[in-house]
């Protein structure tokens, strides 16, 4: 039982620090419709940013400030420069062109800041919490803790007038500008949101296993992430990351021994494909109605 | 002046729908089947055995999926999953003795069998949801063949090709490879070419552009939604077993890997969709350019026209590469086959700048 | 067209040899060191080549061997076979006799061409452990303990301290074939030495351990073998200490290094053992007259602070025994050097142990290993301290399994 207990704690709270890295997936879909197949280089790269102004010899308290301003603005950027030329192509393009952007961002940030993986010590000490026979991640858990308080501060955010204006936006384009909305700038927002989601997913993830390349991978438990919750819920990113989590915990934990490899990976694969073929808008997504 | 029009009338179906009605058109192809045919005879083996031979595989392993995913309009994110399972049926086949042109055959069965099963996803969802269950069943894929010795080959996980031959004549020296994928290169484009003009091909075409539209007019989506992925991975698998046999020769899962599959969409997407000579040029560019690179920036660094770190050197070729496909995306996002046309549209009136009509 | 193909084939033929020929006459022996900057592998290649380079440099320095200097051609590969290809064609052509790939897909993919041109493959602590047996494969050599010797080599060491009968040792390993690559043979060990082993897999790339590791530690174990590398590593040593295992008891196989120790935190780290395959540190003769004669006069190929560091001497290592063999050929076989001379020279070496850097190794033409040699070393909170001398363990048992996978190889597979 507490062997069953401590792999559902640890798994819902890694599950709570991919959703970290899938909710700025998410926000991005939901205000633009982009798939953003770099968010997972996106965190690579935040990572290596606060890495990077560590190593100047600031302290990790002023080099994430520092980060989440370079990431906010790196996501303005990206959508200036980039997403905003391919409003309008098929999904297929803007899927290769956010592939594009993760070569570019693996080729650049590594080569720029160095391929060996760089440590990111942001003084959680590695002494578990143990209650009873549970050892709990003192990492995973002040992760899961600042992964709830980032979503909950996104689901507040929606409730602000910025947000209002995002909620608009994502419900329908046309109708925003009718309106005066500005639907570029709320865009623009959602990728500079984006990026902050990143610095937060690349600190703990990259004080977790190092800083390097492989952070980037972090893109496939984030995407089933957001197919379980849906694409466009900000509750289905919370409750899909925790699904996800304990799901990939406690299976592993009681197949691995027989299957004779780990299936995790199964696991999370399973996760996307049944959800997509029995409910695809995930648990909390919006259902597309098609119009010929 | 390069591509003669006067005197081309058609006065008969058949000659209008002909594949290339212009003669230019045809001497350029002619001019290329000599060259390829000859190749071996004046491009030395480094060029033959790592340029050529590959480029003409993934060309026909683009062109497969270009079906699935520029006529049909099906995405699919685990296509080398599809030439994995080819790949490895192949090999299997061969050892427990059948004879290689029924193994080839064989493969492409397991291939459509398993790949179709990928597809049945595709009836319920579409867009970014088909790309995350064609990712998904590449990782599956991948975890069967990397956990089951049986398939993989053993501890070292890698299984070399038995020796072959294709109807009598063996297939081991380069040469031999060569004009074997050569053949199967221009097999795959033939049908390619042809199945666009089918009505098979046009109610891909068809869904495509709208599966509730098709179904109005009488395409049943169901059946060519499968039929496209059966033979998209028919025609995959046998290329993974060509890939196995004629290039790698000893297969190992990295050469299936997620990595391979988005190189595929790649291909396919900055070679044009749906565009059999962007098949080639697609294939050419995402296998030929980061070589190229790796190799110019290294001679670069060599002669001592830049200096910087070994690391910055190495990852230079990924920073160019990937800003080119996105260049290519938002400056010509019909991809490579189109800025073809361009300049073939451009020839067709030169010297003049437009054309009457 | 008869004239035609018959002209151009016979320019085709004289162009090859004409370039042929350019190659074989200058005093350079070319190494293809065609590895993997930019993907798997990342966390090693930089500092590994960075060594064998500097160490080129250093007997370029020095005046080369027997008036012929070397020249490194370094290429990346991404860890994609097909890049290794056409970069191992390209190398070939330009001259290159000797090829480094340190990637597994990449030395797998090309072990049957290797063999076929005749030209010298080394796989330190990657690709296939069974190339250490020569006969089946002439032009490969392993060079260093395979991960097989790795994992007898740990054993021996618990064994003679504390023993083994009776002991629970748990094999935590990356879910891949090189993760489960120790496994039988320690199987076969537990049988003779009467210990407990359970293997528990965890999934690629190793971020997320957690789970696995909940299941290690009510198995309760004496000793825990970490097997995987990278990031995955240091992930395995904090998830260990942290659910109370202890440091000593965690036993790493050689990819464990400074950066991991950082990444863990330095002090928490204390305690833990890995396999040694070369020394550490830069108090070692050659690494002294790299630092005088490469760092100090400005000729390093990188960041100065990585000289000494774990994979930094064992790609001098590698290089080492490399050059060596390169002398033993040119004393005895003659110049100019091609494949078949070079392997001849690499079989000659005998009790090479590049002046205390690596344990002395002794390569024949059955054995492409060298011996299996290598030892145990320990986190002291600041270096990897030695805690045994070189050794090498129950190499009847490796020997087994190198056997068997060479016949399998031999066997068309």
């Amino acid at each position: 039982m507490a062997y069953f207990l401590e792999l559902l704690v640890n798994g819902a709270l890694t599950g709570l620090m991919y959703s970290l890295a899938a909710l700025g997936f998410v926000l991005i879909y939901k205000a633009s419709g982009v798939p953003n197949l770099a968010q997972g280089a996106m965190v690579m790269a935040a990572a290596y940013v606060v890495w990077f102004f560590t190593s100047l010899g600031l302290s990790v308290w002023l080099a994430i400030p520092l980060g989440v301003a370079t990431m906010f603005l790196f996501g303005l950027m990206t959508e200036r420069v980039l997403l905003r030329r391919m409003v309008g192509q098929p999904v297929i393009m803007v899927v290769m062109l956010t592939l594009g952007m993760e070569i570019v961002l693996r080729g650049l940030v590594p080569g720029f800041l160095g391929a060996a993986p760089k440590p990111l010590d942001i003084g959680i000490g590695l002494a578990p919490v143990i209650i009873g026979d549970v050892f709990i991640n003192r990492e995973y858990l002040v992760g899961g803790v600042l992964a709830l308080a980032l979503i909950g501060g996104s689901m507040l955010f929606f409730r602000t007038r910025t947000g209002t204006k995002m909620r608009a936006v994502s419900d329908d384009h046309v109708a925003s500008w009718a309106v005066g909305l500005s639907v570029e700038r709320v865009i623009g927002l959602s990728w500079g949101i984006a990026g902050i989601a990143a610095v937060g997913a690349g600190t703990l993830w990259g004080a977790v296993q190092g800083v390097d390349w492989t952070l980037s991978g972090l893109l496939f438990p984030a995407v089933a992430v957001v197919i379980l919750g849906g694409v466009d819920s900000i509750t289905g990113v919370l409750v899909g990351g925790l699904l996800v989590g304990i799901l990939g915990s406690v299976i592993p934990g009681y197949l691995d021994s027989y299957a004779g490899g780990s299936t995790r990976d199964v696991v999370t694969s399973l996760i996307i494909l049944v959800t997509i073929v029995f409910r695809p808008y995930g648990i909390f997504g919006r259902e597309d109605i098609e119009r010929i | 002046m390069f591509y003669r029009l006067s005197g081309i009338h058609h006065t008969r179906y058949e000659s209008a729908r002909a594949l290339w009605p212009v003669p230019a058109d045809r001497w350029q192809v002619v001019a290329l089947a000599v060259l390829a045919l000859a190749a071996p005879l004046f491009v030395s083996n480094l060029y033959l055995g790592s340029y050529i031979l590959p480029w003409l595989i993934w060309a026909a392993a683009a062109l497969s999926l270009s079906l699935l995913m520029g006529l049909a309009g099906q995405l699919h994110f685990g296509f080398a999953a599809v030439m994995a399972i080819g790949a490895y049926s192949s090999i299997h086949l061969v050892r427990a003795g059948v004879p290689f042109e029924l193994a080839l055959l064989g493969a492409g069965v397991v291939s459509a069998l398993i790949g179709t099963v990928f597809g049945a996803a595709a009836l319920r969802v579409k867009g970014l949801y088909l790309v995350m269950a064609t990712l998904a069943m590449q990782y599956l894929v991948d975890w069967v063949i990397i956990n089951v010795p049986a398939i993989s080959g053993g501890a070292q996980a890698t299984l070399r090709t038995p020796a072959v031959s294709f109807l009598g004549l063996p297939i081991s020296t380069l040469i031999e490879r060569y004009y074997f994928a050569l053949g199967w290169a221009v097999l795959i484009t033939l049908f390619f070419m042809n199945v666009k003009r089918t009505s098979f091909g046009r109610a891909l075409v068809a869904i495509r552009d709208k599966d509730f539209a098709a179904a109005v007019i009488g395409v049943d989506p169901f059946r060519y939604k499968l039929m496209a992925f059966l033979t998209s991975s028919f025609i995959g698998g046998v290329t993974g077993a060509v890939l196995a046999f004629c290039y790698y020769r000893a297969v190992t899962p990295e050469q299936f890997s997620f990595n391979v599959s988005i190189q595929l969409v790649a291909m396919v997407l900055v070679g044009g969709l749906g565009s059999a000579i962007g098949g080639y040029l697609g294939a050419g560019f995402v296998l030929l350019v980061p070589i190229f690179l790796t190799n110019f920036i290294a001679g670069l660094g060599e002669s001592g026209w830049i200096y910087i770190s070994q690391n910055l050197m190495a990852h230079l070729p990924l920073i160019f590469y990937g800003a080119m496909i996105i260049g290519f995306l938002l400056l010509e996002p019909l991809g490579l086959a189109k800025i073809y046309d361009n300049i073939r549209k451009a020839l067709l009136v030169w010297p003049f700048r437009h054309s009457r009509s | 067209m008869k004239w035609f193909t018959r002209t151009a084939g016979m320019a085709a033929i004289a162009a090859a040899m004409t370039a042929g020929g350019a190659v074989a006459q200058d005093n350079t022996i070319r190494f293809g060191l065609l590895q993997d900057f930019t993907a798997v592998y990342t966390f090693v290649t930089g500092e590994y080549n960075q060594g064998q380079r500097d160490y080129l440099t250093l007997v370029n320095q020095e005046g080369g061997i027997d008036g012929h200097t070397f020249n490194a051609i370094v290429r990346d590969t991404g860890n994609q076979p097909q890049r290794g290809i056409e970069a191992y064609n390209r190398a070939r052509e330009e001259g290159a006799i000797l090829f480094d790939f340190l990637s597994t897909p990449v030395s797998r993919a090309l072990v049957d061409q290797v063999l076929q041109d005749e030209v010298v493959l080394i796989t330190p602590l990657h690709g296939r452990g069974d190339a250490s047996d020569g006969t089946t494969f002439p032009y490969v050599f392993p060079m260093m303990a395979t991960y097989w010797s790795q994992a007898t080599i740990l054993a021996q060491y618990l064994k003679d301290n504390g023993g083994l009968d009776g002991k629970k040792i748990a094999v935590v390993h990356i879910d891949s074939p090189f993760g489960r690559e120790p496994i039988p043979v320690l199987e076969a060990l537990a049988e003779d030495e009467g210990f407990e082993l359970r293997a528990f897999p965890y999934a690629s790339p190793g971020n997320e351990q957690s789970a696995t590791w909940s299941e290690v530690r009510r198995y309760r174990p004496d000793a825990v073998f970490i097997w995987g590398a990278g990031g995955g590593q240091s992930v395995s040593v904090r998830e260990g200490i942290r659910n109370g295992i202890p440091a000593e008891n965690i036993y790493s196989v050689v990819w464990l290094a400074e950066t991991d120790a950082a990444n863990v935190g330095a002090d928490v780290m204390t305690g833990v053992h890995r396999y040694e395959a070369v020394a550490t540190g830069t108090d070692l003769p050659i690494l002294q007259r790299i630092q005088e004669q490469v760092i100090d006069a400005g000729l390093g190929a990188g960041d100065a602070a990585a000289v000494g560091s774990t994979y930094y001497n064992i790609g001098v290592a590698t290089m080492a025994v490399a050059v060596e063999a390169a002398r033993l050929a040119l004393e005895h076989e003659g110049a100019p050097l091609d494949g078949a001379k070079l392997k001849a020279g690499f079989e000659r070496i005998e009790n090479f142990d590049a002046e205390g850097l690596m344990p002395p190794i002794t390569i024949t033409a059955e054995d492409h290993q060298g011996g299996g040699f290598g030892r145990v070393s320990q986190w002291n909170g600041t270096a990897w301290e030695p805690v045994s001398d070189w050794f090498a363990a129950y190499q009847d048992v490796v020997r087994e399994e190198i056997e068997q996978g060479a016949a399998e190889y031999a066997g068309g597979n």
